[in-house]
């Protein structure tokens, strides 16, 4: 189980200071993938960071920390000051552009072992890695190759296998698949499911697309304007949403056969340097009513294992599906 | 295949430029209003105080076309030069220290120049990258900004000034250094040894000195914007260590741009050694080119720019040749 206690993390602007993640809890059970979606800005990245434990100026933890579930060398339990020392060992990090995360001069195996303390047997890990590497539909040699020489898919199933080759506990991924045309983009979803299933670690995967939240995670956050607004199991979002706010995201989804002109979710999320009141989605909301305008919804469990934020949370009369 | 291809289209390219540079050099001078056998006859009278019988201007103008191969059309003296120069790096014997040949001249001062210039190039390119890659790779840091403010007070120095100061200081008030350079010719000993390094000390100080500003500041604004990029971002959450990122991560790729500075560096070394060799009397290509532009020493001047055109493209070939190692990108292509 990964706790994440009343999380507050802040960026110090020339303007001041604001709050990318305005006080997010979370229980997420281990073993499981967990998606992360939101429009830009809402505080996915940011709460990775804090995941991840990539803190540092200009981001601060102003509140609040991560309990991992897991001990390090000595017994003692990971939280979010120890978490660096994790770093490609019990936690991982798929990042966006494969392309430009890897060294351009250097070899992917040396890439591929540069991180790890002295005293290591690299020639062992290496034959370890091209057999691993094997599995993953790559050819052994893909690793004595320098990133410009392997295809865009082939560089991001590399970084799918430096992120997984250490089995760590929990593996964080940013957009992994949106620098790759579909069909690719597929193949990476697919790897990183069986890998999971295999290795029974907890994946938490960002992405804009709800469509790829649908087919690959088995619960989901939907954040809004620095906090958390639904989190539940993925199938029971999916079939009947709490929140507006998400209802609206899936209604933007297309399906088979459809003609109908997607709709988007009109306006825009309020700036986080105003004084906020109410609920932060209100002024969006076609169901918003003076108590949301003035009251702060609580993030609550309204039905076994669901959350959300909501004055009226599981209100129907926005459709699902569009009108036909 | 495709290295061959590749080392083949850039020795093309060499000797390409090699026949252009040296053709230049052929025409250019000869494009010139005056006529270096009218200004030496010229020379020669005024320095015998009278004048010579048009006879005798005559003769020694047609010995005078013969010795510097100004006889036939313009073609045939273009076959010719090109034949010798080519062939035998023949340009004929030195006005000013006649009958002595050109070539001679040139095989004795070059190991001094490329001895003092090549090592200075680089040992002030090796220390101005490594501060550099300090200076930006800890681009937040107080000392950082004291190593970048040492590149910015020694860049805009005009050499000249640094030089005479140094010498000022380091060979006049204290007497460390000698103020010029006295290397007798002796055979290779360990004093003449101790010798050649006592006297080359001071110069060598200047151009490294020189130098390395410039690869100071140029470094670490390499090495600020590389910090920036994905790679060494992710490699930092990696979890690399600090050396290990500073050096295979910013290094490597801020290395790139350098490797072709140096290149062209080492190319226009000759034009650093006429201003050096001059203040320090150092017994090298530049003073002697220096002697040549002073006495109107046509073939000696030739030689000398034809040995820079060698230089030049030489450099380029090699930095072409070498760059593959540094970046593979380049390699398959």
């Amino acid at each position: 189980m990964i706790k994440l206690n009343n999380i507050v993390a802040t960026y110090t602007t020339r303007r001041g200071q604001v709050n990318a993640v305005d006080g997010v809890s979370l229980e997420i059970p281990r073993g499981i993938i967990l998606g992360i979606a939101g429009e830009s800005g809402c505080g996915k990245s940011t709460l990775m960071k804090v995941i991840y434990g990539d803190i540092g100026y200009p981001l601060a933890l102003s509140n609040g920390g991560v309990e991992y579930g897991f001990a390090d060398e000595k017994g003692h339990p990971v939280t979010s000051a120890t978490i660096r020392k994790q770093w490609f060992r019990r936690i991982s990090y798929i990042p966006q552009s494969s392309m430009s995360s890897m060294n351009p001069v250097v070899r992917i195996r040396e890439q591929f072992v540069d991180f790890q303390g002295p005293g290591l047997n690299k020639a062992k890990v290496l034959e370890e890695v091209r057999a691993y590497i094997r599995q993953l539909d790559l050819p052994a040699e893909a690793i004595d190759a320098y990133p410009h020489q392997l295809s865009g898919g082939m560089r991001q199933r590399v970084m799918v296998a430096m992120a997984t080759f250490f089995q760590p506990d929990l593996i964080l991924a940013d957009e992994p698949t949106t620098a790759l045309d579909v069909v690719v983009q597929k193949g990476i979803l697919l790897l990183l499911m069986e890998l999971q299933a295999k290795m029974r670690n907890t994946i938490i995967f960002v992405s804009h697309d709800m469509g790829v939240h649908y087919q690959i995670t088995h619960k989901m956050l939907i954040m809004y304007a620095a906090r958390a607004v639904e989190y539940g199991d993925s199938e029971a979002i999916f079939k009947a949403p709490l929140h507006p706010y998400t209802r609206m995201l899936i209604r933007s989804l297309p399906t088979i056969g459809d003609t109908q002109l997607r709709e988007g979710v009109s306006g825009r999320p309020p700036s986080l340097w105003e004084n906020l009141q109410g609920c932060r989605f209100a002024a969006r909301c076609p169901l918003a009513t003076e108590l949301c305008r003035t009251r702060d919804p609580a993030f609550i469990e309204h039905r076994p294992g669901q959350f959300a934020a909501c004055h009226y949370p599981g209100e129907q009369s926005i459709p699902l599906e569009a009108a036909a | 295949m495709g290295l061959l291809h590749y080392v083949g289209q850039r020795l093309i390219t060499y000797v390409l430029v090699l026949f252009i540079g040296i053709s230049i050099t052929f025409f250019l001078p000869r494009l010139m209003p005056n006529d270096p056998i009218d200004g030496y006859i010229a020379q020669i009278q005024s320095r015998a105080g009278q004048t010579l019988s048009p006879e005798a201007a005559a003769e020694i103008r047609a010995t005078l076309s013969e010795l510097y191969g100004l006889e036939g059309s313009l073609f045939t003296q273009y076959l010719n030069y090109m034949r010798r120069v080519v062939f035998g790096f023949d340009f004929g014997p030195s006005f000013s220290a006649f009958p002595r040949p050109v070539s001679e001249l040139i095989a004795l001062a070059l190991p001094w120049t490329l001895g003092l210039l090549t090592t200075t190039t680089v040992i002030s390119w090796l220390l101005g990258n490594l501060i550099g890659l300090l200076a930006g790779y800890y681009h937040n840091r107080r000392l950082a900004t004291g190593l970048e403010v040492l590149g910015v007070l020694i860049y805009p120095i005009p050499y000249y000034i640094l030089a005479l100061t140094l010498i000022l200081l380091l060979a006049y008030t204290w007497k460390i250094f000698p103020i010029s350079t006295t290397i007798r010719p002796a055979p290779l000993s360990l004093a003449q040894l101790g010798s050649i390094l006592y006297n080359s000390a001071l110069p060598a100080l200047t151009l490294v000195i020189a130098g390395f500003g410039w690869n100071i500041l140029s470094m670490k604004a390499l090495a600020v914007s590389t910090k920036e990029e994905p790679y060494v971002s992710f490699a930092r959450l990696k979890g690399t260590s600090d050396g290990t990122r500073m050096f295979r991560y910013v290094f490597r790729n801020a290395l790139l741009p350098q490797v072709t500075a140096l290149a062209l560096s080492l190319g226009t070394i000759f034009n650093g050694a006429l201003l050096t060799e001059m203040l320090f009397s150092y017994p090298g290509l530049g003073l002697l080119m220096r002697t040549a532009v002073g006495n109107g020493d046509y073939n000696m001047l030739y030689g000398t720019i034809t040995m820079t055109i060698v230089a030049v493209a030489t450099a380029a070939l090699v930095i072409d040749l070498i760059y593959p190692l540094f970046d593979p990108r380049i390699r398959y292509r």
